[in-house]
């Protein structure tokens, strides 16, 4: 049974991942610009964050809060900043949006490896040493019997997506910007029939799904593995993607969507022995957060809805 | 489509006769210089900020393609397989797919291929037995592909997510089957090798072919390599004088239409991804069934195989436009930069991975500067069209006027 705890743990914090870089897909698609370079847009916050709190909190001796929340703020920033290269070639000059995805994943890798040369001197993983944020129990919740390991020596990070899921909520719902925010990516040609200017929304969208996609790959290198390797992304970003869908892109949905995607990751790390999966092939275990993702986008694919302009150009005026 | 109606007639085109081919070809070179200057004017200021000299660090990357020992055979091999993969991506894409899958496809295919060189030899004699294993590569290709095909036509799950994780998927598989059915039986008593597979009887390998051209087996230049340039002409075939191509062109140009055509997308869509699947088959055949002048031995699956090729060739298929002879063309001048990685920190103070940034920066300028390169043609196109309805327009009635919308 505490085994069972470790897996939700586990789960949590893939979770937090997940949620977080499939808000940024939200924004995006709720915009109309389908963002597939999640993937390298957490890239490339994995090796910013990873250097921010190395350099702030070990090199520069900021000490623990202050490093690893740096290290997070870069990310975000790097991450939204990579993103504008995807808002100038599918908003500005209209280029096909998968295919400008797949070109932020291929050069986010790239990119990733040059920075990781100029940071820290070699190409496919950071320094030792970098700091993270102290860990926390969960009052009450930790204290339940066998169970209660789901709940202890978590990074306080954790939280944030419960912070941020009704503000989230609120404001595409609520306020003016994130209406219009959502009618660009329903029906752009009547959002300027009421005056308000598409392309700006759309590149707000990107930059923000930027933000969040690299807040969390951030959150993977600096709270997580405490160090930066190549390739330690694997495929989340597009889990990110499979969850959004799954989701309906709704932001409260998408915390259950997120859960599910994080459990499954933590099968073949925490539940290896358990009875009946003890007797699968080791490899074949290590499959299960790709097959339950490709069974519930199969599944679910035609029960949802997309946003109806999502993936389209506008070609109105830009202004 | 939308273009058209925005699009303002092109002012002084006229009635110019330039063939059509003859334009598109211009603007698509003129797009692909723009791109290149961009990319290199780029790197030339993360070479300055590095306090190296532009000539001299493009230069040597230019030398080691090009006049030094075996450089030509160095960059051919290693265009072999991303020809084949830039193929395998350029098919699917023609119906409008995005096949993220050439990764996992050929890393199965492997396996098939060295299970069908490491059991079928006593089945197939003498030189059948490379050809059965490379069967069995495209077939693997092939069966791997099939699964988000059908996931495609059936559900309609995207296939870029599908294709990624059926790729993680196939990680395990390798491994799974380099530690069973094909694991190593024949190592020597007591002595600890890596993971692998035996090694491929004789017959099963691909026979060198740069020795034919003075060049040593380092850089293990084979007869892939004409075989990867012959199914590119097999692929121009496909697309441009099959019924296939052209159907794949319609439903990538438009679904709705092609299919209010009496096209059966599905199928069209299957189809593309076997084809995909099978090129893809083939991309690590360079890697497996090519003599490895390192070890002297070559012809084995080892587990730290050669991965990313299929990414890779998703970036040569761009910068060839997907056009099978711009990809023979593209994978080769890909191949050149790379093998100026090895070069930079001998040479010059800049890192290996600058060469990766000049790529990055060289893609992404490409794709924007031909789809701007693309919509002017078709704008230049369309404007030629609505002046010679005016002028139709004009002759019969002289009265009609604002049509043109």
């Amino acid at each position: 049974m505490s085994k069972l705890g470790f897996a939700i743990s586990i789960a949590f914090t893939y979770f937090t991942i997940i949620y977080l870089t499939g808000l940024g897909g939200l924004f995006s698609e709720r915009s109309g610009i389908v963002n597939i370079g999640l993937e390298g847009l957490m890239i490339i916050g994995t090796v910013t964050g990873s250097f921010g709190a190395y350099y702030f909190g070990a090199k520069l001796g900021w000490g623990v809060p202050a490093g690893p929340l740096m290290g997070l703020l870069l990310g975000l920033a790097c991450g939204a900043a990579f993103a504008s290269i995807h808002a100038l070639a599918t908003v500005t000059f209209k280029i096909d949006h998968i295919v400008s995805g797949v070109v932020i994943n291929l050069v986010a890798v790239g990119l990733a490896r040059f920075l990781s040369t100029v940071f820290f001197g070699q190409a496919t993983q950071s320094d030792p040493g970098q700091p993270h944020l102290h860990v926390i129990s969960i009052p009450l919740l930790s204290s339940i019997p066998a169970f209660g390991r789901a709940f202890q020596g978590l990074s306080p990070f954790v939280l944030f997506p419960f912070l941020v899921v009704f503000p989230v909520w609120w404001i595409l719902n609520r306020t003016r910007w994130g209406l219009r925010l959502r009618s660009a990516g329903e029906n752009p040609e009547a959002t300027r029939s009421l005056g308000v200017a598409v392309a700006p929304l759309r590149w707000e969208g990107v930059l923000i799904s930027g933000a969040f996609a690299g807040l969390a790959g951030a959150f993977l290198s600096v709270e997580i593995v405490n160090n930066w390797r190549e390739g330690q992304t694997l495929g989340l970003g597009f889990i990110a993607l499979a969850a959004l869908i799954l989701s309906n892109w709704n932001p409260i949905r998408l915390m259950g969507a997120a859960f599910l995607f994080g459990f499954a990751q933590a099968i073949p790390l925490a539940l290896r022995d358990w009875p009946v999966i003890r007797s699968i092939p080791e490899q074949f275990v290590n499959m299960t957060p790709y097959v339950v993702t490709i069974v519930v986008l199969a599944g679910f694919i035609g029960k949802v809805r997309p946003p109806a302009a999502a993936g389209k150009a506008y070609e109105g005026t830009t202004t | 489509m939308a273009i058209t109606a925005t699009a303002p007639p092109a002012a002084g085109t006229g009635l110019k006769t330039r063939p059509e081919w003859l334009e598109s070809a211009i603007g698509q070179g003129l797009a692909l210089v723009l791109a290149l200057v961009i990319a290199l004017g780029l790197g030339s200021i993360i070479i300055l900020l590095y306090g190296e000299n532009p000539l001299d660090v493009y230069g040597s990357i230019l030398r080691a393609s090009t006049t030094d020992k075996d450089g030509p055979a160095w960059v051919l091999s290693a265009a072999t397989p991303l020809i084949f993969s830039a193929l395998a991506v350029s098919v699917c894409f023609k119906g409008g797919l995005f096949n993220i899958g050439v990764e996992g496809q050929y890393l199965v295919a492997m396996v098939t291929a060295a299970w069908a060189a490491l059991h079928l030899g006593g089945l197939l004699p003498g030189p059948l037995l490379m050809w059965g294993v490379l069967l069995f590569g495209m077939l693997g290709g092939m069966a791997y592909a099939a699964v988000p095909g059908a996931l495609k036509v059936k559900t309609g799950a995207h296939e870029v997510v599908t294709t990624i994780m059926m790729n993680g998927i196939a990680i395990s598989l390798v491994a799974w089957a380099l530690n069973n059915s094909l694991r190593y039986t024949n190592a020597p008593v007591g002595q600890n090798v890596d993971l692998r597979t035996n090694i491929f009887p004789a017959n099963a390998k691909v026979p060198d072919l740069g020795h034919l051209f003075g060049y040593g087996p380092a850089p293990r230049l084979s007869w892939l390599f004409p075989l990867a340039v012959f199914a590119a002409a097999i692929v121009w075939f496909i697309v441009k004088r099959m019924r296939l191509g052209y159907e794949a062109r319609a439903v990538g140009a438009s679904a709705g239409s092609a299919q209010a055509g009496g096209i059966g997308i599905g199928s069209v869509q299957m189809k593309l991804f076997l084809i995909s699947g099978a090129l893809a088959g083939l991309v690590g055949m360079q890697q497996i069934l090519v003599n490895n002048a390192s070890t002297s031995t070559g012809g084995y699956l080892p587990q730290n195989y050669e991965a990313t090729l299929g990414f890779t060739g998703i970036a040569v298929a761009f910068l060839g436009q997907n056009n099978p002879i711009g990809i023979v063309f593209a994978a080769i001048f890909w191949a050149s930069l790379s093998r100026g990685e090895s070069i930079l920190p001998i040479e010059t103070d800049m890192p290996r991975e600058f060469v990766i940034i000049l790529q990055g920066i060289l893609i992404m300028s490409v794709v924007i500067t031909y789809t701007l390169a693309k919509r002017r043609l078709e704008r230049r196109q369309t404007g030629r069209v609505l002046a010679e309805e005016e002028i139709v327009a004009a002759q019969s009635a002289p009265a009609l006027e604002g049509t043109t919308t």
